[in-house]
């Protein structure tokens, strides 16, 4: 399986009305006043004095089309022009009449509000266009999930499934019964590299996670139960204070407490002990897996949770888990990090702040 | 398509609605050599066909078929037959298993699965389709070690008494009437706190934990109230 880069979406086709870059749309802004100032020139016998100013604000309308800046410039230079060139005493700067000094302003406060208002209307059409972005990105993603889902997974179930049957129909010789296991076995750890694979798709298009308040410990039953089969013969330690409650997607942090507990019983000698903590802090619940192996990899312990950056020890893996993790901890807010644990050993630790006050269960008495 | 006898042609008739050869492959040897009839449709309309033909004791539909949604014949099923369906469908497509559910489904699988976990759902789906129609309201009811005693409202846990609160009860009470079979977060919260409080998750998950520590050696590890990951609940009878 190639890098997951596939879940790119392609981002090229809605490019937003471009922009003019600024100097394009000063130079639009300078060039509409000169055009303005010499047609009034022109036109000036049959002109009242009162239209001059009309055609100026054209001037600082079409600058201002290029935003804030340029209608500012617009405005500026079509004030010095008609006050230079049509107010008398012309030829001058002086202004002998009150009444072109509110022409001056009028032009000023056109000029800025529709400024203003183009810059908001571009901002609008750009967070429409990064809202559409995201619904394409969301709908190859479903479609990603649905495709992989059912190609990958019938033929997994398959296999799976004619495997039980052998072995549970007590078929097989004692001398093969090693070989039907691992074919079990192995179409089960493929079944929870796609899974990952999956859930890397959906933290990596940003689809927010689906919150609820949610007792980590019934997380942790359900991690704990997937992964029976993995952790037999291991004593697994469970601490968690009554009522922990965590505001989380609980099947992403399932998936997050699954790889780490997996990565854990990777990376330590069969026999050694695991432990699951999790406690609440000031607005936000942590989660912590623990283990007795031989500690962290020297270098940066941010590295672990790169993608497939892989253990040091030579065991089966994508180097995908750990990512997952950090990408399930990055989607809440959050983070992951890796300790050295006291006594020997490593702890993994996870935070999820909440988002929103914790729900109050007061009103329940239906 | 044509029911396939087995080794006991008498057993219970369980129509396949399965699209993939392999797959049904699998299912069928699993069904046929614990005693099962089958039938087999690989189609939504093959299906619809094969269920008027002869009416099946039980429903395996695939979530994922090629010709339609499986919610929309779960739903036309639902019009003409009371057998249970159990859907069939892959992990990450939890928000399909619950509207499947809601819609009248009564119980899932999640692919890949073995055949026990096979059988015991379908085994729990035929005793609920035969205690249905026998009205198995028992004022006292038996889960594995938990006793349910309905007119004085009492829980024991092999044996000893334990205390529960009106709300507890009433959400173990409908867990046991179902019991073996899952119950979606919408079913549980609907009949314990009513219609309004359908989206009010966090109030069965509280519950549902409180439940635990009372009812489980180990709260982290249930042996009875499971978990079924973004679907529900299940409390476990074997």
């Amino acid at each position: 399986m190639g890098p997951a880069r596939w879940t790119s979406p392609a981002r090229t086709p809605l490019a937003p009305i471009a922009a003019p870059s600024r100097l394009r749309a000063h130079a639009i802004a300078v060039g509409a006043v000169a055009v303005v100032t010499a047609l009034g020139f022109a036109l000036e016998p049959s002109l009242s004095p009162s239209d001059v100013p009309l055609l100026y604000l054209l001037a600082i309308l079409i600058g201002a089309l290029g935003g804030r800046g340029p209608g500012l410039t617009a405005s500026a230079l079509s004030v010095a022009a008609f006050d230079f060139f049509f107010v008398p005493p012309r030829f001058t700067l002086a202004v002998s009449d009150l009444h072109a000094w509110i022409t001056f302003g009028v032009m000023f406060a056109v000029g800025l509000a529709i400024g203003d208002l183009v810059v908001r209307l571009r901002r609008q059409e750009t967070a429409t266009h990064e809202v559409e972005l995201r619904a394409q990105a969301e709908a190859l993603r479903n479609a990603l999930l649905s495709s992989v889902s059912h190609d990958l997974r019938t033929p997994l179930a398959a296999i799976t499934g004619m495997a039980t049957s052998l072995r549970d129909a007590g078929v097989v010789p004692p001398s093969h019964r090693d070989e039907v296991d691992t074919i079990i076995e192995e179409a089960q750890r493929l079944s929870r590299i796609l899974t990952n694979l999956l859930a890397v798709t959906k933290v990596e298009t940003g689809a927010a996670p689906r919150r609820e308040w949610v007792p980590l410990e019934e997380i942790v039953g359900v991690a704990l139960a997937r992964l029976e089969d993995e952790l037999a013969g291991r004593e697994v330690s469970v601490e968690i204070a009554a009522d922990v409650l965590a505001h989380v997607d609980p099947i992403l942090v399932e998936q997050l407490l699954v790889n780490l507990l997996d990565n854990a019983s990777k990376h330590t000698d069969a026999g050694t002990p695991l432990a699951i903590r999790a406690h609440r802090e000031t607005n936000r619940a942590v989660l912590e897996v623990a283990d007795r192996g031989g500690g962290l990899p020297p270098g940066p312990s941010d590295r672990l949770f790169d993608r497939f950056e892989r253990g040091p020890t030579l065991t089966a893996g994508t180097g995908l888990g750990l990512a997952v993790c950090r990408g399930v901890a990055v989607a809440h807010g959050g983070g992951i990090d890796a300790l050295p644990r006291e006594g020997g050993g490593a702890v993994l630790r996870a935070w999820f702040p909440d988002d929103g006050a914790p729900p109050s269960l007061a009103d329940e008495a239906a | 398509m044509t029911a396939m006898p087995g080794p006991a042609p008498t057993g219970d008739l369980i129509l396949i609605v399965e699209d993939e050869p392999p797959m049904r492959r699998f299912l069928r040897a699993a069904l046929t050599s614990h005693g099962f009839r089958v039938a087999e449709a690989g189609t939504l309309e093959a299906a619809e066909r094969a269920a008027t033909e002869a009416p099946p004791a039980a429903i395996l539909l695939d979530l994922g078929l090629p010709d339609g949604d499986g919610v929309e014949f779960l739903r036309r099923v639902r019009g003409w037959s009371t057998a249970p369906v159990i859907v069939v469908s892959a992990r990450d497509r939890e928000d399909d298993k619950v509207i499947a559910l809601d819609a009248g489904a009564d119980d899932y699988l999640t692919k890949p699965f073995g055949t026990s976990e096979l059988l015991a759902r379908i085994r729990v789906a035929l005793r609920h389709a035969r205690g249905r129609s026998l009205g198995a309201d028992d004022p006292v009811v038996t889960v594995g070690p938990i006793r349910i005693d309905h007119a004085r409202h009492e829980v024991a846990m092999a044996g000893t008494a334990v205390h529960l609160t009106p709300i507890e009860f009433r959400l173990l009470a409908l867990l046991a009437r179902h019991a073996g079979k899952v119950l979606t977060h919408r079913q549980l919260l609907h009949e314990v706190w009513g219609p309004r409080a359908t989206h009010h998750s966090h109030y069965l998950r509280v519950h549902m934990a409180a439940l635990r520590r009372k009812l489980e050696a180990d709260p982290a590890r249930p042996r009875w109230l499971t978990t079924e990951a973004g679907v529900g609940y299940r409390l476990r009878d074997e």
